[in-house]
């Protein structure tokens, strides 16, 4: 063969290769199956329920493993429901003893781990195991905080399991005295002391969910590919870095969808399905994503079903007075807003000689901060100045808060306060630092607008930017000086806000602040044990005010989410906890097959 | 020959050792005690203390037969890597990423070469003319838009707008399918820089006597060019191609990042962004081999192209 061919031969393959790539919906697209197709933009770190920390690992395991308690998917407010629970506990006077009845006939779903492959029936038993697993410190679980002093017998455990050489030496076998089964079907855990956030915080949280002891003992450390639930999905492929996808679990007990929610969602259409037999999908499937740009075009492709709208696609979707462009309205994109319960943050550490002690230096930055300057810019004016640090949903939200004035911008203010720092300091102050946890767009342009508006009333600020890990290891110990964060609910009580100032909470742990007030300390303790009455709203709102006069963060703003779904995505009610949710949605399959012929006329 | 390749292949030994030296110095020493970050938020020092136990990090560095290094040391010899942060084998993760990786670069190295080549053979040929000014131009332009240009530009149009190609990876997309887009974009990116390059190689044979002889002898263009300047060539054709195969293996960062190709490229920003040196310590150990291994053919195929390279 001479050089010609050769290169004709060459030229020719390559043109097969490429060709064989074009035409992207005809072999290998997706059919138009019952199935769920989302983004997470996430890396997903397994999906043992026990040691999962990470939004999305947590969403995809949800589905596949199921709690004692749920949120109600409509109801608001917000309302515990039992999932794997016959009924709400049976809770003892002195509110430390939870009897807790576990529904009859849930199994676990199939998987070779069992005998003749079929999964067992869920025990009482099994919640226990659960916890054990949480509290073995040879697993490494990031929740072990979640029951640290909270159950009789639970530290002592995790104390013997220090003693254990290896994870196979650990005997779960071993009684705990504060968890016990007085029956199969009965769980009874006693508390060290009242913890009324006990079924929201940790029966409800993922972290408890039963896993089937033999898939423990049969996958050994690759139990985070392999989990075996009882939820109404099962695992069916994770690839890891790509998508990971579940299927219906066939072995799914009866569970129907709710009958009842709040006013105004029959008119929505999401009492449409009621009482229809869950999930009323055939699988989800997550593709892992992490670039804005193919996300949005394969949502306009129609190939996702909702997804989270990106600040670089604002001007796609919404106009100037908040409705969405005719190119979304023809493509019958919707658009939902959602406050969450959310309050994002500058931080500072009261353990840094310079900002700790120096109480008109933080106060002059938090006036320095122009926030609805930085809402308009960095989330397109969607979102809410806080003006202390109770997100808006939660009932203990205090409406007065805004006649408090600790979220005023007024840099005039911010500069006689700096002449009052520079006194305490005793001369010039020193230049100070903000740590950014990212290096991305979002956060060089988030580090320029501060390091510019503390600049404008005189301070001499330098923003480093470093990755996550760097920026929590830096937090973690105590090195930050000023720091950017921000924390989303996990339950509808404020307590969650409430334990970011206590001082037992000190860096690595919530308090990254390393606020110390005693008077403050007392309080928490207090309300920590005390039940949801009027007493304790008027000290959480408190102990708010305790926090808003010593200054140890300027809180910023309130995040609003804006979701997209398109018109065949059923079912899609915002939820502030929002785990295991894709069991109610559903596909309009007629609406999705018609989407393409639609696309086409609008591109 | 047999000789230089066991010497050169002895004078691995100590450049490995140095690779395995500095990566272990980067990573244990310069980057810090990772054990605070894999415990998570609120650990207790007990965790930490657990995870330092777990992945080794409390036995001495260097000085005892089960310090980190020698540990370090053994693990990269056999292979084995350990687990990375989430648990799996790392050496399970490359195995799993090398196939798509090589889906996407392999044609895409053989695609800019084969053109690249070609084209500067053209050019040469016509240096002067509108071709060769066309060419220059096309090739400053190449080499001047950013890399991710490319990749938006190539993935709105020729994916979302015209339809001609997968905006994305998705499972039930055949290899040629996810990659086709991609390796287009990356020959479209890559032939600017290796143009430029080849044009100049071959403008140098060009000018050499035994061309002018050849064309003054009736030989036909096509056997010029091809026969003769190809093959003379070769020296510096050979350096930048064989040694860049080894990055072939390391995949192509930002392609896989926006296509969704789960090859290594992605695993290594991963490994980055949340630190998992044992990922980014097994890629870097195996880049290095690789390099090595492929600076030692380049010198053998140095031999095989120009009878006058001894490799004595």
């Amino acid at each position: 063969m001479n050089y010609g061919k050769k290169f004709l031969a060459i030229v020719v393959t390559g043109a097969i290769v490429v060709l064989a790539g074009c035409g992207s919906r005809k072999p290998g697209a997706e059919p138009n199956e019952m199935v769920i197709r989302l983004p997470a933009s996430g890396k997903l770190t397994g999906f043992d329920p026990g040691m999962l920390r990470d939004f999305d690992s947590i969403e995809v395991c949800s589905h596949i493993c199921e709690t004692l308690y749920q949120y109600h998917f409509l109801k608001r407010p917000y309302e515990i429901i039992p999932l794997l629970a016959e009924e709400m506990p049976q809770i003892s006077e002195d509110m430390q003893t939870y009897t807790i009845k576990i529904k009859r006939g849930v199994y676990f779903q199939n998987d070779k781990c069992f005998e003749g492959g079929k999964g067992r029936e869920l025990k009482a038993q099994d919640f226990i195991y659960s916890i054990k697993r949480i509290a073995d410190i040879k697993n490494l679980s990031q929740n072990w905080s979640l029951f640290d002093d909270k159950i009789v017998g639970l530290d002592e455990f995790r104390e013997y399991t220090k003693g254990c050489k290896s994870r196979e030496d650990v005997d779960y076998s071993r009684d705990v005295e504060g968890l016990q089964a007085s029956d199969d079907y009965t769980l009874v855990v006693d508390l060290k002391r009242p913890w009324p956030q006990f079924v929201s915080t940790a029966l409800a949280d993922t972290s408890t969910a039963p896993m089937a002891k033999e898939a423990v003992e049969f996958y050994g450390k690759d139990i985070i590919s392999h989990p075996v639930g009882t939820g109404p999905f099962k695992l069916k492929v994770w690839q890891r870095g790509s998508y990971v996808s579940v299927v219906r679990n066939p072995n799914f007990r009866i569970e129907l969808y709710p009958s009842e929610g709040e006013p105004g969602d029959a008119e929505a259409g999401y009492l449409d399905d009621a009482g229809k037999r869950l999930p009323l999908v055939d699988g989800i499937v997550w593709t892992i994503i992490q670039e804005s740009q193919p996300a949005w075009l394969l949502f306009l492709q129609g190939k996702f079903d909702a997804m989270a709208l990106q600040k670089d696609n604002f001007d796609e979707v919404i106009l100037g007075n908040g409705e969405l462009t005719d190119k979304m309205k023809q493509l019958e994109i919707h658009l939902s807003p959602f406050q969450e319960p959310s309050t994002f943050w500058v931080g500072f550490n009261m353990q840094d000689p310079v900002l700790g002690k120096n109480k008109p230096l933080r106060r002059a930055i938090s006036y320095a901060l122009d926030r609805q300057k930085f809402i308009d810019l960095f989330y397109g004016g969607l979102g809410h100045v806080s003006h202390g640090f109770v997100a808006p949903q939660l009932d203990s939200y205090d409406p007065t808060i805004k006649e408090k004035g600790f979220a005023v911008y007024d840099p005039n203010k911010a500069r006689e306060l700096i002449k009052e720092a520079e006194k305490i300091h005793g001369g010039e102050l020193p230049e100070l630092k903000i740590a950014m946890g990212g290096t991305s767009t979002f956060y060089r342009q988030y580090g320029q607008f501060l390091g510019r508006q503390l600049k404008a009333v005189g301070l001499v600020v330098e923003v480093q930017y470093m990755d996550w890990p760097t920026y929590i290891e830096k937090v973690n110990t105590r090195s930050a000086q000023i720091f950017t964060a921000g924390v989303i609910a996990s339950m509808p009580d404020a307590e969650d806000f409430l334990s970011m100032f206590y001082s037992k909470n000190w860096s690595p742990g919530s308090n990254r602040f390393n606020y110390l007030n005693p008077e403050y300390d007392k309080l928490y303790e207090k309300v920590a044990v005390m039940p949801d009455n009027p007493k304790r709203k008027g000290l959480y709102r408190k102990m708010e005010l305790m926090v808003l006069e010593d200054c140890p963060a300027a809180f910023s703003c309130h995040r609003v989410i804006y979701r997209l779904q398109h018109d065949w995505y059923k079912n899609y009610k915002q939820h502030a906890f929002q785990h295991g949710m894709g069991k109610y949605r559903r596909i309009d399959l007629k609406k999705r097959a018609a989407y393409s012929e639609l696309l086409k006329k609008v591109k | 020959m047999t000789t230089y390749i066991i010497r050169r292949l002895v004078y691995t030994i100590p450049i490995v050792f140095g690779v395995l030296l500095l990566t272990f110095v980067l990573f244990t020493l310069v980057g810090g005690d990772i054990s605070i970050e894999i415990a998570g938020k609120n650990a207790t020092p007990e965790t930490i203390e657990e995870i330092r136990e777990e992945y080794g990090l409390n036995k001495p560095l260097f000085l005892s037969w089960d310090s980190q290094f020698i540990n370090h040391f053994e693990s990269a010899l056999t292979f084995s890597f350990g687990r990375s942060r989430d648990r799996e084998l790392v050496i399970d993760k490359i195995k799993r990423g090398v196939g798509p990786s090589l889906a996407l670069t392999v044609p895409m190295f053989f695609g800019v070469l084969v053109i690249s080549v070609s084209l500067s053979l053209f050019v040469a040929f016509v240096r002067g003319s509108v071709w060769d000014v066309l060419a220059v131009v096309i090739c400053v332009a190449g080499m001047s838009i950013p890399y991710l240009s490319f990749i938006l530009f190539g993935q709105y149009f020729f994916a979302y707008k015209w339809g001609l190609f997968p905006v994305f990876f998705s499972p039930g997309l055949t290899t040629a399918q996810y990659v086709a887009l991609p390796v287009l974009i990356g020959i479209a990116a890559g032939i600017g820089g290796n143009l430029r390059f080849y044009r100049t190689v071959m403008l140098d044979e060009m000018r050499s006597d035994y061309v002018r002889t050849a064309f003054a002898k009736g030989l036909s263009p096509r056997r010029v060019l091809f026969k003769h300047v190809l093959k003379n060539a070769m020296i510096p054709i050979i350096t930048r191609v064989v040694l860049a195969i080894p990055f072939l293996f390391l995949g192509s960062l930002l392609l896989e990042r926006f296509f969704g190709i789960p090859g290594l490229g992605y695993l290594m920003v991963e490994a980055i962004g949340s630190r998992d040196y044992f990922v980014i310590n097994a890629m870097t150990y195996i880049s290095a081999i690789l390099f090595v291994i492929f600076n030692l053919i380049t010198d053998i195929c140095y031999s095989f192209a120009d009878p006058r390279v001894s490799l004595g």
